[in-house]
């Protein structure tokens, strides 16, 4: 599914010379590595959003969800639909499928509020709905356990898995029960790559 | 004195005094469009400034932010300059239109600067989530626009506010015309010179009147900016 070869990200006045990875299809694959290792830097440049020397080859959309969620002053609905919106998409065929996935992550009961109101953990869970909401083949999370309690880590690993088939996961956590509950398979930045 | 003058500026105020509020009218009109026409033209450039990436980019943004600062009487006697020399054959000397130019170019400066400093404080997580989310060029702009709104909103008001104190400009390019080209400001001058205090006063009071009244309009659309 994704295919990384030579990959040399610069940032600032550090140089990332990342392994040679391949992420495959319909798995669920987690990064892990110390602080400052270049998980970050690697999903960045994942979904093209930094520049890099060397190849990535992806097949498929992809999406990237942030650390720190970026929602828009709009309502929780708005930004849930805001990828539909500028695919053209009829919003209608998609109702039932977002209410399903706010069933899921509890914040159902928010939809017509405005998003920027909510605690730090719903608007994650606001982002992640909307970061698969449109099918994308690929989504990449980056620590999407950070502002949420336990009972939210469950939830949102049961749509993980739910949807593990459709899409392939690529995350990024420090949290290892959610990693434990989820992983297919783990690269880990900065050694060498193991696998489960 | 300053008894007296306000009570005889409120007198002038409530005599309907047909010159004053033709006075009024026009300082109105040309203050609000020449915001109208820079908040259209600030507003676009400021976004693509921002958001784009090209060589003289930093240079660009001083070059604006400068600009921000000049002072209206030598943006006024750039403008005449202009106007009595390449662009002689227009006729603009001593005219509305010339007031109006001068008022759009000493306001788009303001506009543009300030929305380049607040989008680019929050447009690279926005524009990056935007791009993530599979948003073209045009989505992006559309989404920026509507994220920084308050802050246009800001950039704007601060524009009007510009627009509608300022008198070096005006005064240089319009000429201070009596029942033509004369504005609140240029009135207050001229009354000033001439020791006419209270007329002085009762068109400050105006003109304090009409920024808190528009101020007030504005911060409605804004929601919570006063808050």
């Amino acid at each position: 599914m994704i295919e990384i070869n030579n990959l040399v990200v610069k940032y600032k006045t550090i140089t990332f010379k990342f392994e040679d990875y391949h992420f495959k299809k319909n798995k669920i694959s987690v990064i892990s590595g110390r602080n400052g290792a270049g998980k970050t830097t690697l999903l960045k440049a994942i979904a093209s959003l930094i520049e890099y020397e060397g190849k990535i080859k992806v097949n498929g959309v992809i999406t990237y969800n942030s650390q720190e969620a970026v929602i828009f002053n709009r309502s929780v609905f708005e930004n849930i639909i805001y990828p539909l919106k500028i695919r053209k998409l009829d919003i209608s065929l998609y109702q039932e499928k977002i209410m399903e996935y706010a069933k899921v992550l509890s914040i159902d009961h928010l939809l017509n509020k405005n998003a920027l109101k909510l605690s730090s953990g719903e608007k994650m869970k606001v982002a992640i709905i909307r970061s698969i909401i449109f099918n994308p083949e690929i989504v990449l999370l980056d620590e999407p356990t950070t502002h949420l309690d336990l009972e939210s880590i469950t939830e949102l690993s049961n749509l993980i898995k739910k949807l593990k088939n459709q899409i392939t996961f690529i995350i990024v956590s420090h949290n290892k029960t959610f990693i434990e509950e989820l992983i297919d398979e783990e690269y880990y930045l900065g050694g060498k790559i193991c696998f489960s | 004195m300053i008894l007296e003058s306000t009570i005889k500026a409120f007198e002038l105020l409530f005599s309907f005094d047909k010159e004053i509020y033709s006075i009024i009218f026009l300082s109105l009109a040309i203050s609000i469009l020449a915001t109208i026409v820079a908040s259209f033209f600030g507003t676009l450039l400021g976004i693509l400034i921002s958001i784009s990436d090209f060589k003289l980019k930093r240079f660009t943004k001083k070059l604006v932010f400068t600009f921000m600062g000049i002072p209206p009487v030598v943006l006024g006697l750039i403008v005449l300059l202009f106007i009595t020399g390449p662009f002689d054959n227009l006729n603009l000397l001593f005219t509305k239109s010339a007031m109006f130019l001068a008022q759009t170019l000493l306001v788009l400066p303001i506009i543009t600067g300030n929305i380049i400093i607040s989008s680019e404080k929050t447009q690279k997580k926005i524009l990056e989530t935007a791009t993530t989310l599979g948003a073209n060029k045009i989505d992006k702009i559309t989404l920026l626009i509507k994220e920084i709104k308050p802050f246009i909103l800001m950039s704007i008001i601060l524009g009007f506010s510009r627009a509608i104190s300022e008198v070096g400009a005006v005064m240089l390019v319009g000429g201070n015309i009596k029942n033509d080209t004369r504005v609140m400001t240029t009135y207050i001058a001229l009354n000033n010179s001439m020791g006419e205090y209270s007329s002085s006063i009762a068109m400050g009071i105006i003109l304090l009147l009409i920024a808190f009244i528009l101020h007030t309009l504005l911060a409605k659309f804004r929601g919570d900016f006063y808050d």
